[in-house]
């Protein structure tokens, strides 16, 4: 009943989709992290408003649907702003900018539960901000930010499937693809989803350790 | 106890000695909110001076201190420090003249404080805390700041427990890296908020040891203290400060054993039960003092 050879015969479709489905994992994650760097720190500022507009770039983001904000940004964006956008641009855009905004909540939450006395003391031995930020408060911060981090990563890369909505040739769009020319959608889902769980239970079970490490200093 | 104690202290110079101002507080007022901390408080402390501060709690004595280095930024005054302003406001909001972050930055680091907490850095080791400020605020070359850390650290009896980090370390021990880290930066004068009363009673001692040790080496120091005791044997001066107003304040067999003002007198009442606290420590000390003769 269950036919291996829909999956054997089209591997590579799959790689190239499970390729995809990596690389805008991680450079999702790795401009989500800068965005991320730069909207924290401007919410953490005590410029009035600069931290409105922190927390209006953190709000939209957070509270759109993922997949209305790649569409828009697909479909919408460019008759709007009159300009072409490749599937490619719109998806990394929307997925770095939607991850992005919930690293710049880790980031604050994390620099917010340092205790105040150690910017205190920073300050009072003549450390500038920007000296207090990074030796003093992000190093400690970041400790108890791994964890969330962790997590929110894992949920970034369940989160690229998404892109199959734009067309982006990744691991679900092969899948779909794969199943509406051989008609197996169980092999072929119940691939895709075993390969998921094949990553991510060891990155989970990783972040979850890091949980506890992180818990204690 | 009484004055007469034989115990050895910095001696309470002559009003009108010729030593500089190292402070000079001028008409400090501080507002949170709508309520008035600190209502025009007027402080100056000369060089080497031990100024103890007491008061009730809630009277402003954590506020007036960190004022002292703008970790709260009055609302007008003026506050000196070895000859610079680091801030200036008259009463009317005017700013004469601006004085730039960086400036702030240097200014403070001429002040060195101690915290009822600690606020030891808890990611660096006991050496790596009081070499930060060298090193990083100062430009110090690493060794060198090493070096002087390790000599402070020694100071303060902490010799072997320059590699252990904070958490490894007793309250006591905890609050003494804490003064080696402020010391470090060379301050013109020494800022302490309660540096004891957050520790068990056996630690006390120890960091009172220090304290008394860095009073007679000459240093500059404003001491916020519930031990009165100490008070009394340390400071030159005792500042009474009561609904952030600087509400009587002379030497400390004045303050202490004649208070003329009210809510002054009700507060020293504790001061025996305080000094029969303290006579293990005195009597310590006075036993050091004797084998030192
Ligand atoms: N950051 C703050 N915000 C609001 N009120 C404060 C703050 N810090 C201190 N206060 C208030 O100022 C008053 C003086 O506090 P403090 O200087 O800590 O007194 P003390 O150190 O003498 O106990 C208290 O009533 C306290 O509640
Ligand atoms: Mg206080």
């Amino acid at each position: 009943m269950f036919d291996f050879s829909v999956i054997t015969s089209n591997a590579g479709l799959l790689w190239d989709g499970l390729l995809m489905t990596l690389y805008f994992t991680v450079i999702t994650i790795a401009a989500g992290l800068v965005i991320g760097l730069v909207i924290g720190l401007i919410q953490l500022s005590t410029f009035r408003p600069l931290v409105l507009i922190g927390q209006i770039y953190v709000e939209f983001f957070r509270n759109i649907p993922l997949l209305v904000a790649l569409l828009w940004i697909y479909y919408a964006f460019p008759i709007f702003a009159n300009l072409n956008i490749t599937k490619f641009w719109a998806g990394f855009i929307g997925l770095s900018c939607y991850v992005g905004s919930f690293y710049a909540e880790i980031l604050r939450a994390g620099v917010q539960s340092i205790d105040p006395g150690q910017t205190d003391a920073a300050t009072a031995i003549g450390m500038s901000y920007s000296q207090r930020m990074r030796r003093i408060i992000l190093p400690q911060a970041f400790r108890k930010m791994i964890p969330p981090l962790a997590g929110q990563s894992i949920i970034q890369m369940k989160n690229t499937t998404l892109l199959s909505m734009i067309t982006v040739p990744d691991l679900l769009y092969q899948a779909s693809y794969i199943s509406s020319f051989t008609y197996r959608p169980m092999e072929i889902y119940t691939a895709v989803g075993v390969i998921f769980l094949i990553l991510l239970v060891p990155l989970t079970m990783l972040s979850r350790r890091l949980e506890k490490v992180g818990g204690k200093i | 106890m009484t004055a007469e104690t034989p115990l050895a202290k910095v001696p309470v110079e002559a009003a009108n000695d010729s030593r500089a101002n190292v402070l000079e507080l001028d008409r400090i007022c501080l507002a949170f909110g709508d309520k008035q901390v600190l209502k025009g408080v007027d402080l100056d402390v000369k060089e080497g001076e031990v100024v103890v501060l007491i008061g009730a709690s809630g009277s402003g004595k954590t506020s007036l201190l960190r004022c002292i280095n703008l970790l709260n930024t009055p609302n007008s005054g003026s506050i000196n420090i070895d000859g610079e302003f680091i801030f200036n406001v008259d009463a009317e909001g005017s700013r004469r003249p601006a004085i730039s972050q960086s400036e702030v930055n240097r200014i403070r680091s001429k002040t060195g404080m101690v915290f009822q907490q600690f606020n030891l850095f808890p990611h660096k080791t006991a050496i790596q805390n009081v070499m930060e400020g060298p090193v990083i605020v100062r430009g110090e070359s690493k060794a060198e700041a090493r070096k002087e850390a390790l000599r402070l650290l020694e100071l303060m009896g902490l010799g072997e427990h320059g590699e252990k980090y904070p958490r490894q370390l007793s309250g006591g021990q905890q609050q003494r890296v804490a003064i080696a880290r402020a010391m470090a930066m060379h301050p013109k004068v020494m800022l302490f908020d309660e540096p004891t009363s957050a520790l068990d009673p056996e630690l006390v001692g120890e960091v009172m040891n220090a304290m008394v040790d860095l009073a007679k080496s000459g240093m500059t120091m404003v001491i916020v203290t519930h031990e009165l005791g100490f008070a009394f044997e340390v400071a030159d001066r005792v500042v009474f400060l009561d609904q952030g107003t600087v509400a009587e304040q002379g030497a400390p067999e004045e303050v202490l054993l004649h208070p003329k003002h009210p809510r002054l007198k009700s507060f020293v009442g504790r001061f025996h039960e305080s000094a029969d606290l303290l006579r293990p420590f005195l009597e310590a000390r006075i036993q050091e003092e004797a084998t030192e003769a």
